[in-house]
């Protein structure tokens, strides 16, 4: 049996990835993917925990995660394409119209 | 006669409450020319209809008062508690008893008359609206000062009318400057200024009574509490004056109140108001002049006679200014060449005589020379009025000359005014202004203020002959004008007034004294006896008066059209040098006060906008802490670039701290 430490670095590894993805990626849809990735992180971590206290309340939680991702998407990618509309780029860089 | 005075009481509790009509109904006329009628044949219609209205009810109210018997004839009215602060309450009551009548009659009577007059006269006025309510509210404020039954209820009516002639003289605020050369808006704040300061005495006067008498009812509620009444028992106490030295209660109470009355009454030397105050229609200066608001002073003596009955230094020192001031007004009256301003000099001049005559202690001759003076003044200004009417808005009599032929009617109106104002056998002036002077040389026996007064007489006499032979007599001087004589409803007032200036004059003829009795329970002044000496007395200065002022006529009359030319020096210039300048100037008041208070007041509020208001104020406090505030968010500003990932980063770096924080640091 695969020890829990080793789920648990992966979803560490996952995230890590995730958050430079967000921070260092240009294109709004990377960026976008990226989050997803911190979120599946997070999910490998809940069922990890699950598994190891053979309960079900953290995979519940992993269920409220993946719908809320969906909705996410949803609104995410609908603005995403306004954008596109709008500056025919996805580069986020050039999305400072809110500068103070 | 305890039955009788309960009925007498019972007959005043019936005819009071109508009495509040008599302000109410100008009040109601200001109030709906002010806010509701926009029509200017409705305005002056409603304007006049409401002053008009009030005599009539003035005229009712003094049948019942004269039914009375004659110690209990004083109406009053309380209509509500004003204000009450402490033991002190004043009420807003009022107050009619037969010097109130008289005054409220002049007022209403002669204030209708030019009501009727400003409706042709300002016909085609930009803001017809606005000035017959201001004229409403202005007759409204001098029915409360006559009517006030306190001091304080008084001085609202004093200064409404100070607030309407403001209102009223800045009539043309539009306009840059109206002959001869005054700017009606300063004029307007000059008036406004000069009152100010004579209502600063009016203030201390009224604060000293409070703080001796604790009442400023004239009268009080049951007719022996006032401090009219009360008067006797402070006349020993004095003030300290710090390092004045100390006056008497009752003195100092008369040298403020006579501070206040130099300021309304145009006197030495607060005077220089009145004639810039004629930048006004003219109406309106007849307004002023004669049935209100110069005529307040006069009144404020008169009421509050008692207070210089007993401060004989305060009466002598009212009796000094207002000999000074007839003289001032007299001889720069001589030497004006605009037609108004020579009667505004000469109104400055009829209120010295008044003036004197209540210091003199002769306060019936007062209130009679004031009454005829407020009808042949107006007689005047409303002539004047017709004449610049007729000229399209002329008033330099240098440019007149002629008008005899031209304009009949008003000629022979004027003249009966001139006639009246300078004193002559039989006209309202002569009965008047002769009490004024019999009374100062037979019982007062004050000689030297009674030859400054004869004097001044004369002088007036004089400046009237000038100004009819300068309007009227000798050729037309000025081709240019094409004099028309178009009075419409104008005349109807004038006639009224004329009529008024021959015969007003019997209120009071000696024998007769119906005035004199009529005053009697306010003044108590008991009738004086009339001896053949003062008839030779009478007859002298009747017959000075009148050869005074044909040589007066006669000198300018045969003048020719070169010595009288527009822009040019009176020919008397010539023999009389800067006597004649310094009459023309008023005395100079008017150059002391704008080189020693105008100038430098001036020139500190440049100092205190330049360099107090604009550097410090401004520059520092107000931009300074704007601009400081500006710069400290611009600091903060810089952290909203608008990049996400930046936003992110920040993010995240955050929560990188507080899991740290949780999970190692506690």
């Amino acid at each position: 049996m695969i020890p829990t430490a080793m789920y648990i670095g992966l979803s560490a590894l996952l995230f890590t990835i995730g958050v430079l993805g967000v921070l260092l990626r240009r294109s709004a849809l990377m960026v976008f993917m990226s989050v997803e990735l911190m979120l599946n992180s997070a999910n490998l971590a809940l069922v990890t925990f699950a598994n190891q206290w053979q309960s079900v309340d953290a995979q519940i939680m992993v269920f409220f995660v993946i719908t809320v991702a969906a909705a996410e998407v949803a609104v995410g990618l609908a603005l995403l394409v306004m954008i596109f509309r709008q500056k025919r780029t996805t580069n986020i860089d050039t999305m400072t119209s809110l500068k103070g | 006669m305890l039955a009788r005075l309960t009925n007498a009481e019972q007959l005043m509790m019936q005819l009071s409450w109508y009495i509040a009509l008599i302000p109410a109904l100008p009040l109601i006329g200001f109030l709906l020319n002010a806010l509701v009628v926009r029509n200017e044949r409705a305005n002056g219609l409603l304007a006049s209809a409401s002053v008009l209205a009030a005599f009539g009810v003035a005229l009712y109210a003094v049948v019942d008062l004269a039914a009375l018997p004659e110690e209990s004839r004083r109406l009053t009215v309380t209509l509500w508690d004003w204000l009450s602060v402490g033991n002190l309450t004043v009420s807003m009551g009022l107050l009619f008893d037969p010097l109130t009548a008289v005054m409220v009659l002049l007022i209403t009577g002669v204030g209708a008359l030019i009501h009727i007059y400003s409706m042709s006269y300002m016909h085609g006025d930009a803001r017809p609206a606005r000035y017959f309510a201001y004229l409403n509210l202005f007759v409204f404020s001098m029915l409360m000062l006559v009517m006030a039954d306190n001091l304080l209820l008084l001085f609202l009516g004093w200064e409404g009318v100070g607030l309407c002639s403001f209102l009223l003289i800045g009539h043309y605020f539009d306009r840059k400057s109206v002959a001869p050369g005054i700017v009606p808006s300063e004029a307007a704040a000059k008036a406004f200024v000069a009152n100010r300061v004579g209502d600063a005495g009016l203030i201390l006067a009224m604060l000293l009574i409070v703080s001796y008498f604790g009442t400023l009812s004239f009268f009080g509620a049951d007719g022996e509490s006032g401090f009219l009444n009360k008067a006797t028992e402070v006349s020993f106490i004095s003030v300290n004056v710090s390092i004045l030295g100390s006056i008497g209660v009752v003195s100092a109470i008369g040298m403020l109140m006579l501070l206040g009355v130099t300021g309304k009454s145009a006197q030495a030397p607060l005077f220089v108001w009145l004639p810039d105050a004629m930048a006004g229609p003219t109406p309106v200066s007849a307004l002023i002049h004669a049935a209100t608001m110069v005529t307040a002073g006069v009144y404020l003596i008169v009421r509050t006679h008692i207070i210089y009955d007993l401060a004989s230094d305060a009466a002598s020192w009212v009796t000094v200014i207002g000999g000074v001031t007839a003289l001032i007004g007299a001889t720069a009256a001589l030497t004006q060449f605009d037609i108004k301003r020579v009667l505004a000099y000469s109104t400055i001049s009829q209120l010295g005589f008044m003036i004197a005559a209540a210091g003199m202690g002769a306060y019936t001759a007062a209130i009679f020379h004031l009454l005829t003076h407020g009808v042949f003044k107006a007689l005047l200004f409303l002539g004047s009025g017709a004449i610049i009417h007729g000229l399209h808005d002329v008033q330099d009599m240098r440019r007149m000359g002629g008008l005899r032929k031209s304009m009949p009617t008003v000629y022979r109106i004027y003249l009966l005014g001139a006639l009246a104002l300078a004193g002559i056998f039989p006209f309202a002036g002569f009965w008047s202004k002769d009490e004024i002077l019999a009374h100062g040389w037979y019982f007062a026996q004050d000689y030297n203020i009674t030859i400054m007064l004869i004097v001044s007489s004369l002088f007036t006499a004089f400046y009237m002959g000038r100004q009819i032979a300068l309007t009227f007599g000798g050729e037309a001087r000025d081709e240019d004008l094409h004099p028309h004589e178009d009075l419409g409803s104008m005349k109807w007032p004038l006639y009224l007034l004329a009529g008024g200036a021959i015969i007003a004059g019997i209120l009071n003829i000696p024998g007769v004294h119906w005035l004199h009795d009529w005053l009697h329970p306010v003044l108590h002044e008991e009738t004086e006896l009339f001896t053949l000496s003062m008839g030779i007395f009478a007859t002298i200065t009747t017959l000075l008066a009148a050869g005074s002022g044909y040589l007066g006529y006669w000198l300018y009359n045969r003048m020719d059209r070169s010595q009288i030319r527009a822009g040019e020096e009176d020919p008397a210039h010539y023999y009389l040098g800067d006597i004649w300048k310094g009459f023309e100037l008023g005395w100079g008041v008017d150059y002391v006060y704008t080189r020693f208070l105008v100038k430098p007041y001036r020139a500190f509020a440049r100092f205190m906008y330049r360099v107090v208001d604009q550097q410090a104020v401004d520059g520092i406090l107000v931009e300074g802490t704007a601009g400081l505030v500006g710069k400290l968010a611009r600091l903060g500003a810089g952290a909203q670039n608008g990049n996400v990932r930046s936003y992110a980063l920040v993010f995240f770096v955050g929560v990188v701290i507080v899991v740290g924080y949780v999970v190692f640091g506690a």
